[in-house]
């Protein structure tokens, strides 16, 4: 089948195959792609708006057992540069984040070897009590199943019992590529493809809400890329629990990766990458453009090729920064990004509720 | 192409028509919330100008002094003499900074106020004469006005001076937006509109291509951009001089400028390449200066209308002190990857954009003659990339090993026959040809002794007027290269023009030359032959596969075209001034396929190429590659 083929295929709604996937991710030229992609884009999304919300990314530990190659955040136990932050002292942040208008907590760690389960409930519970201005969208997958691990538990009870301390919302990290011919090189220790599968079926059979993500420019291949898009999909037609696709590309700096893979992938490939997961994700609302990870003006291009939302100002955040990948923003500067990408800026919540618009003119250049 | 955005359907059905756009479809393109459209649309003007290209040049930026005797607001490069910062390159600085594979030296710098004239002559000519392989772009419009008023010489003077020295292009700097309230504002100390372009436009009338800039994203407005670049526009059609096009985004640093933004955002940026692309319909390149543009936005504007990147520049101290984010220096490898990654083919290029080098499979040469137009109409593409190439160039890239395919020149597939396939096609004429044609002020056999101006493209032509002159008239005239673009023909006693050129004065004449001799019908009353221009080949070190491929797209494309060249008298053939019947007959005037009669014609010109050959004639001085 010839891409333009498959291009009208997808623009009719119609669900494009796997092969047709790579066909077309291998062959269609960026502007074609990005064409379709917006198609859909204002299918789902119509208007021109975009959304964003207001966020931070703290930590609560860099302590990590895992070691995975493409990372520069973690340190193991006992060794020098290692945090581990008291429930009290990330209250404290928390309550500093919604003094500035935070209204999303982005919070991970490393996997842990030795926190009890009951830190992690702790959290869960005292920021709904106590910053109940900001909504909770703590743990990867892997950080579920560690806890898991720790306390002789199902991952489907850990899930439980975090819901009902309060919590309703994962972040789709620790995905990476869902190919486990990648994850055997890049992240031996941290689970199959099946492992993040299986989570996050149960977080949705359970009612969470989870993004998915994917971080690619490493060792992946075409076919690896739609199998990674290929499981979400499918995941996604079980339980339509997530909210929304983001992709990123992988940061070489301070990684042991650094030394095969030296550059990280260039805007076009994301603005590719963007395009192609509107049209393979038929059943996902939302695409993620991230600024942060990308740049701003990548971030901006993103939202013509097929994104409908900017993600978060990212008040604090530590992993790209471990890789010296430094991009900051204010919600100012957020909104001012959008409405010189020619839309007008919604900020949202974690589950994609819109706050307050902030209409652009009619035209922006 | 599916537009979103309805008042951009009209403007595209006028860019398919060849029409030229006004300020107002400027405007509607720049507004546009549809922005792939418009990119797209760019995307394809820029195809059928560069094909899959995009140029890039190893070149040294030279900044020889920062010490100026203006004070503009929006410059921090500048400084006073005896300030901390100022600074002074000697000609032995210069070459200090120079490496071998450099191809254009590109030089700008501030206007002090005791530099003698012979020192910048110097540094000119001695560039010159100890890197050859590196050709001299230097000083801006602005500087060539403070030379002519500091040493009291014409522009003309100045500029005839340089070129003596050896300056080969100019760049296109100093240009700002033409607009005298925003010069006014900002810029109250530079040249304005009227003084660049004078500058410009004599270098043209020399014969020194130059380049055109234009500074956005601080206080013009949408109707001062396009203004702009319709000034160019009118310009371009004057003189023809301008190689490229390069907007800039405005750096604020430290410079007391205050912008709207810091920075301008990206789809400005895109926008602005894009617009420009479908504006300047009679520039050859836009150029996305990924210094000034950051490289995020550069590797998207390459699918937004640029084909070109700039090089490798090596030191860029004029936007990094304004903190520009991009570093000082990416590596060639690094613009070859960006050009890669954009689904475009990386192509090395000198100060004139003729191709050097090739870093991509598959290339095929695409002809930029109306003649060869059937072949390429219907053409898919499929695994093969175009890259648009005058036949002489095509010869020397062959050679290399670093073009796969395309319509050779007959001389070159001569030489090249070892490693050359032919594919069964060719351009053959019937009779008559119209656009191989020498402009004369006298009749053959007068032209004994004499010399005659040719053009640099194509070894073929000069070869058929060799052989006509020695073995048809037996008189013996001296050849001299034509250069691009503008020349002065005056002083030749005939010139040889081939292509869209040749076309073009066929109809409307050559001021001057008086007799028109039409080369393919003086070797047809001769020898009773068809003359074949060109041959379509293929290297032989390609699969087998790839020939069969070939040969049934070039077919395909000959057949959707049938005997209905409408549709390219429509675009092309409008672009060079001929209504659609003239185009109709000449296209119908040759013959595309490499049969019997062709073969026994290419037979005959072999056997005179070889006497004269071997009689030592028409060796060196027709100096074609």
């Amino acid at each position: 089948m010839y891409v333009q083929d498959i291009l009208a295929k997808a623009r009719e709604g119609e669900r494009i195959t796997r092969e047709e996937g790579i066909e077309l991710y291998r062959h269609a030229e960026l502007l074609d792609l990005a064409e379709a992609a917006n198609e859909i884009r204002f299918r789902k999304n119509p208007g021109q708006q975009v959304t964003f919300v207001v966020d931070t990314n703290p930590n609560y530990s860099n302590v990590c057992t895992i070691d995975c190659i493409f990372c520069a955040f973690y340190r193991h136990p006992g060794e020098e540069g290692e945090y581990t932050y008291t429930v009290d002292h990330m209250i404290g942040k928390f309550k500093e984040s919604a003094g500035h208008g935070v209204t999303t907590v982005l919070l991970q760690g490393g996997v842990h070897p030795s926190l009890p389960f009951d830190y992690y409930k702790e959290l869960v519970r005292r920021t709904r009590k106590e910053v109940p201005e900001v909504f909770p969208h703590f743990f990867s997958t892997s950080e579920i199943i560690g806890m898991a691990h720790g306390a002789g538990m199902s991952t489907e009870q850990v899930l439980r019992e975090l819901w009902d301390a309060g919590l309703r919302s994962l972040p789709g990290g620790g995905a990476e590529i869902l190919s486990d011919r990648v994850k055997k090189k890049i992240s031996r220790l941290k689970g199959t493809s099946a492992d993040w599968a299986g989570v996050m079926k149960q977080a949705h059979r359970i009612g969470y809400k989870t993004t998915a993500t994917m971080m690619y420019g490493h060792l992946e291949n075409e076919e690896d890329v739609v199998e990674h898009l290929e499981l979400v999909r499918q995941i996604q037609d079980e339980g339509n629990g997530f909210t929304a696709f983001i992709p990123w590309s992988f940061k070489p700096g301070n990684t042991p990766l650094e030394k095969i893979i030296p550059h990280y992938a260039t805007p076009t490939r994301y603005l590719q990458m963007i395009a192609f997961s509107r049209l393979y994700l038929d059943n996902l609302p939302h695409i993620q453009a991230s600024w942060f990870s990308e740049g701003k003006k990548t971030g901006q291009m993103a939202l013509h090729f097929g994104a409908d939302d900017f993600g978060g100002t990212l008040q604090e955040e530590n992993v790209h920064a471990a890789a010296n990948f430094v991009n900051t923003t204010s919600t100012e500067e957020c909104v001012r990004l959008i409405h010189d990408a020619g839309f007008s800026a919604a900020q949202r919540t974690t589950l994609y509720e819109i706050l307050r618009v902030i209409p652009t003119a009619e035209v922006a250049v | 192409m599916n537009i979103r955005d309805r008042k951009l359907a009209p403007i595209w059905d006028k860019i398919q028509q060849g029409q030229r756009l006004t300020l107002a479809d400027g405007l509607a393109l720049y507004t546009t919330q549809d922005v792939i459209a418009l990119g797209r649309m760019a995307n394809e003007v820029q195809q059928a100008k560069s094909g899959d290209a995009v140029y890039f040049v190893l070149n040294q930026k030279i900044e020889h002094t920062n010490i100026c005797v203006l004070s503009c607001k929006f410059c921090d490069f500048a400084a006073k003499k005896g300030d901390e910062r100022a600074y002074e390159m000697t000609t032995e600085d210069v070459l200090a900074k120079l490496t071998p594979e450099i191809r254009e030296v590109h030089i700008t710098g501030g206007m002090p106020p005791d530099w003698p004239w012979e020192r910048y002559l110097d540094l000119v000519r001695t560039i010159h004469h100890r890197l050859p392989e590196a050709d001299v772009k230097a000083f801006t419009a602005v500087e060539i006005d403070f030379f002519h008023k500091k040493f009291r010489m014409s522009i003309e003077e100045v500029l005839r001076q340089l070129q003596a020295a050896g300056l080969k292009t100019m760049p296109g700097g100093g240009a700002e937006i033409f607009s005298e309230r925003v010069r006014k504002l900002l810029f109250n100390q530079k040249i304005g509109a009227k003084g660049w372009f004078d500058v410009h436009s004599t270098a043209h009338r020399l014969g020194i291509p130059t380049n055109s800039t234009m500074l956005y994203g601080h206080v013009e407005t949408l109707e001062e951009r396009l203004i702009h670049m319709i000034k160019l526009r009118d310009a371009q059609d004057e003189t023809g001089g301008f190689l490229t096009f390069i907007p800039l985004a405005f750096q604020p640093g430290e410079t007391g400028i205050k912008p709207r933004n810091m920075f301008t955002s990206a789809i400005d940026d895109l926008k602005t390449i894009a617009v420009s692309r479908l504006m300047l319909d009679n520039f050859p390149h836009i150029k996305a200066y990924w210094v000034m543009l950051t490289e995020e936005v550069t590797s998207v504007a390459l699918n937004f209308g640029a084909d070109d990147i700039d090089g490798t520049v090596g030191g860029e101290k004029i936007a990094h002190d304004a903190g520009a984010t991009s570093p000082t220096t990416i590596a060639k490898e690094k613009l070859i990857q960006m050009i890669r990654d954009a689904g475009k083919i990386p192509v090395e290029r000198d100060v004139y954009y003729n191709p050097i080098h090739v870093y991509a499979d598959n290339v095929i040469g695409k002809i930029p003659y109306l003649n060869s137009v059937p072949f390429h109409a219907h053409l898919e593409k499929q695994q093969f990339r175009l890259l648009p190439v005058v036949p002489r160039r095509m010869g020397v890239l062959a050679a290399q090993g670093e073009l796969d395919a395309g319509l050779f020149s007959l001389m070159d597939f001569l030489r090249l026959e070892d490693v050359l396939e032919p594919l069964g096609w060719c351009i053959a004429t019937r009779d008559q040809v119209k656009s191989v044609m020498l402009f004369s002020k006298e009749g053959w056999r007068d032209l004994e002794g004499k010399t005659i101006g040719i053009t640099d493209d194509t070894a073929t032509s000069v070869q058929l007027l060799r052989v006509l002159l020695e073995k048809k008239y037996h008189v013996h005239a001296t050849f001299e290269r034509l250069h691009a673009g503008v020349n002065d023909c005056s002083r030749f006693d005939a010139v040889l023009l081939i292509g869209d050129e040749a076309l073009r004065h066929n109809k409307a004449g050559l001021d001057g030359f008086e007799l028109v001799f039409d080369l393919a019908s003086e070797w047809y009353e001769w020898q009773k032959l068809p003359f074949v221009f060109a041959v379509w080949a293929i290297r032989k070190a390609l699969p087998e596969e790839s020939r069969r491929d070939l040969a049934g797209l070039l077919e395909r494309s000959l057949d959707a075209c049938g005997d209905d060249f409408a549709s390219i008298a429509g675009t092309h053939g409008r672009r060079i001034g001929l209504t659609e019947a003239e185009t109709q007959e000449y296209l119908e005037g040759f013959n595309y396929k490499l049969g019997e009669r062709e073969q026994e014609a290419i037979g005959v010109f072999r056997r005179f190429q070889a006497e004269l050959a071997a009689s030592g004639v028409g060796n060196g001085d027709s100096r074609e590659g």
